[in-house]
């Protein structure tokens, strides 16, 4: 009996945790269609994720775009086709590879800092001291970050596409000798705003994923040390299995 | 302001943390709760802030059921201050999240009333020993002048020293401003030297109450117990 209804506790847990994350969800909305804006709070939160996250951008495009050259080089060369490698590579950068990647990077860098920081608040009892204090904490501390990394994301995606590019760039230049006007050029005309727009709206929905589910685990992580380690990990785990799985959808929406 | 309580009664999952619960507090007394940490005394403060929320009973205000939260305040066990805002953003949070910035004189003024030096007025929480963090949050809970003040362990994680600094701040504080204060704590010197009437918690329910200053007279015997520091489930 009891291995019975251990069975049916876990997909009424699942839809109960479902439920309670479609209605944050909502709530979230809810409060942004009349927002209380705390600028210096989301000005300063902006910038911080905009700072911390730039290095890792930086080598996430550099080493995407090296490598994919280098792989697009053995396959295309097998049939005499190097010559499409620069449009393999910025067509795969800025439909696919930035924004995924940068969505899986920032998951793991932003995202298990908003859920560290947000469940340590509640553990700390900051999230009832904001109560007490009269403040909504959608808006002091879901509204920023969501905002901030929803807008933060799609300018991230473009400096990967572009720093990806460019080393795709310098592998095919220096190591496969091609020549240089000839690789720009190829990829400026391949690249049309479609492509381009296809991963930005990508970006705008992994952001928003990303800040969403931070936000949530920390916001109902449980107390304790073990609550804010497992708050981290299931943001990162969560958000980067939401982020692979909407990005088939999203792939199949601009087919 | 009155707050009374009428059976009350909370369950987290299905065990229930507060079986039957009736109290009353008095306008411009000093209300302690005592009882052993993890009986539900921080639980029981929160519910009447409105934190949380009851599973049955009541609990009546002023003899009404509504309130306005803004009269009331609390104090956290840890002092729940935001580690990213300096001592004065932390006392004039609200003013200073809404980008107003004539808070300085009325910090300053709060924070000699608390008995912090004004050296402090820019630094951050994690510069600040605990002692101080206590005085900090307790500037901050007296920030927006409440008509009640909630205040959860004050003196837990200080030396005797300092919890008989902060007892005779509290003690201070609420004779010269005359307002309600609902204290939780379980170190009886406290009660005695803070509260004019105490309730004591366990297992869910009131099992004893008094006056403050007959504490040491109870003829309970599980709070004897824990007066003595004994093992109540023995």
């Amino acid at each position: 009996m009891k291995f019975i209804e251990n069975i049916g506790e876990i997909p009424i847990k699942l839809f109960s945790s479902l439920g309670k994350f479609f209605l944050f969800i909502a709530f979230f909305f809810k409060y942004l269609l009349k927002p209380k804006f705390y600028l210096k709070n989301n000005l300063s939160y902006f910038i911080n994720i905009f700072i911390s996250s730039i290095p890792i951008i930086g080598l996430t495009g550099i080493f995407s775009g090296m490598v994919l050259a280098l792989q697009s080089y053995t396959g295309f060369s097998r049939f005499s086709a190097e010559s499409a490698i620069p449009n393999i590579v910025v067509l795969t950068l800025t439909r696919e590879l930035g924004p995924v990647l940068t969505g899986l990077m920032i998951s793991a860098r932003v995202g298990s800092s908003i859920a560290a920081e947000i469940a340590t608040m509640r553990v700390t009892e900051q999230i009832d001291a904001l109560k007490t204090l009269n403040t909504n904490y959608y808006n002091y501390l879901v509204t920023p970050r969501v905002i901030s990394l929803t807008l933060a994301l799609p300018i991230f995606v473009t400096l990967v596409d572009f720093i990806g590019v460019m080393g795709g760039y310098l592998v095919s230049v220096h190591r496969l000798g091609f020549n240089d006007n000839l690789y720009l050029l190829n990829t400026i005309n391949f690249l049309s705003l479609g492509d381009y727009l296809s991963g930005i709206i990508k970006a705008v929905t992994f952001g928003f994923i990303i800040s969403i589910v931070s936000c949530y685990c920390g916001l109902f992580s449980d107390k304790g040390a073990f609550g804010v380690g497992s708050a981290t990990t299931n943001a990162v785990v969560i958000s980067s299995i939401l982020i692979l799985s909407s990005n088939y959808f999203l792939t199949e929406l601009f087919f | 302001m009155k707050i009374e309580i009428k059976n009350l009664k909370k369950k987290f999952n299905e065990n229930f943390v507060l079986k039957d619960i009736s109290l009353t507090i008095e306008k411009n007394k000093s209300t302690i709760i005592l009882g052993q940490s993890g009986c539900g005394k921080s639980v029981l403060i929160k519910i009447i802030y409105q934190l949380y929320g009851f599973d049955s009973g009541s609990i009546l205000y002023n003899e009404k059921t509504e309130v306005d939260i803004e009269k009331f305040s609390m104090l956290f066990q840890y002092g729940a201050l935001f580690d990213s805002l300096k001592i004065s953003e932390n006392i004039a949070f609200t003013d200073f999240i809404n980008n107003k910035t004539d808070f300085e004189k009325k910090v300053l003024s709060l924070m000699s009333d608390v008995g912090l030096d004004k050296s402090n007025f820019d630094k951050y929480p994690s510069e600040i020993s605990g002692g101080m963090k206590k005085r900090v949050a307790l500037a901050r809970a007296l920030y927006k002048n409440p008509k009640v003040i909630f205040l959860d362990e004050p003196t837990t994680g200080l030396d005797p020293i300092n919890s008989d600094k902060i007892n005779e701040l509290i003690l201070q504080v609420i004779t010269n401003r005359k307002i309600t204060a609902v204290t939780i704590t379980h170190d009886i010197k406290s009660a005695i030297k803070t509260g004019d009437n105490y309730y004591f918690i366990d297992k869910g329910i009131i099992q004893d109450k008094g006056d403050c200053k007959k504490i040491l007279k109870t003829k309970n015997k599980v709070f004897k117990s824990f007066i003595k520091g004994a093992d109540i489930k023995q």
